[in-house]
């Protein structure tokens, strides 16, 4: 699971209602993997939107990866920026672990890279 | 045994989609998948228009055939509620979770755009169906687009279904080469048949989009909607 679909999860429990703590969802005893994806700079810059950029900040100091506090002015002409970027939201996947809501303590279990985000039936 | 046949089953809505939808795929979906290959048109033709950049979702993404149409300038993710499709999905490459479609895990507006693929026809009360259509909307922020196929009840393809019966059981045979086991196995699977107009009106009882296009293909209904 790429850092990108990440960053677009939230703790969906039912009673799990802070927004301050349902989102993002905090790792816990994950592998990461490094894999190889082809840079698109232009879907990179119109996608940057649609991040949110201080959980993925957050998250990205939860396991140790650098990245800037926050988004140059004119991130279509910053080559470095743009690298960073793709490498952590397109190329850092995490294979195992967990994730954890600070809310409602609920861990979604990632295994083989696959994220289960069901819940029990009294959850929903 | 071969043909559809009335859904008369006295259970709640959530066990029948567990035994009648849910399992069935779980136990199918090696087989499902080898037949499922070649995108639709109207939604390849929907990807290709779609503006670069475009951050997408699929829920109800199966074997994941449309995660892969358009790749580069553009991002997919999928989600489906069956484990086994998703492992098919993961060991193509692309990426995707298990998750409910009434119960998306996603954040509200996440998305620019979201398709759902012969999914919701298997929610089995028209409040579900509706809680589904609200759950695809919700992910996609204002100004994004959702497409959504459902099978039709006034199919011209090679199966026909009684105009009075939308609630019904259709078979989906593993033939005997395709199982480990041998032997052939029908399986049973609930659908809901969309009549005209009935996908819209779900959309409008939602509320909060604006239908963009109608329309009838392969023997579904198709809805393009975009959110206010």
């Amino acid at each position: 699971m790429r850092l990108l679909t990440h960053n677009m999860l939230k703790c969906h429990v039912k009673n799990c209602t802070d927004p301050d703590k349902q989102y993002p969802l905090r790792f816990k005893d994950v592998q990461i993997e490094q894999i190889e994806y082809e840079a698109n700079e232009e879907f990179l810059v119109r996608m940057l939107p649609r991040i949110d950029w201080v959980a993925l900040v957050k998250t990205a100091k939860d396991l140790n990866i650098a990245i800037p506090d926050s988004v140059p002015e004119d991130p279509a002409s910053d080559q470095d920026f743009l690298q960073s970027l793709h490498t952590i939201i397109m190329e850092t996947h995490v294979t195992e672990g967990s994730m954890v809501c600070d809310g409602c303590s609920h861990e979604y279990k990632i295994t083989k890279g696959i994220a289960n985000m069901l819940l029990a039936e009294h959850e929903i | 045994m071969r043909e559809p046949v009335a859904d008369t089953l006295e259970i709640s809505s959530a066990v029948k989609e567990e035994q009648y939808v849910h399992a069935v795929y779980n136990e199918i979906a090696t087989h499902f998948s080898d037949t499922r290959f070649k995108p639709w048109p109207v939604i390849e033709r929907y990807l290709l228009a779609l503006p670069v950049g475009s951050l997408g979702v699929d829920i109800g993404c199966g074997n994941g055939k449309y995660l892969g149409v358009r790749t580069g300038d553009i991002f997919m993710m999928g989600t489906d509620r069956s484990s086994s499709l998703v492992e098919i999905c993961r060991a193509r490459n692309y990426e995707c979770l298990v998750s409910d479609g009434l119960d998306l895990p996603y954040r509200e507006g996440a998305f620019d755009f979201a398709i759902s693929i012969a999914v919701i026809h298997h929610f089995s009360s028209e409040e579900r169906r509706r809680d589904a259509v609200r759950e695809i909307l919700r992910v996609v922020r204002p100004g994004g687009t959702v497409l959504v196929f459902v099978w039709a009840l006034e199919q011209h393809g090679r199966r026909k279904f009684d105009e009075n019966t939308q609630d019904v059981l259709v078979p989906w045979v593993v033939p005997a080469e395709s199982r480990v086991e041998g032997g052939e196995k029908v399986y049973q699977r609930y659908y809901h048949l969309f009549r005209e107009g009935e996908l819209a009106s779900l959309f409008q009882q939602v509320g909060g989009n604006v239908i963009e296009e109608i329309g009838y293909d392969r023997d579904n209904w198709f809805v393009i909607a975009r959110k206010d």
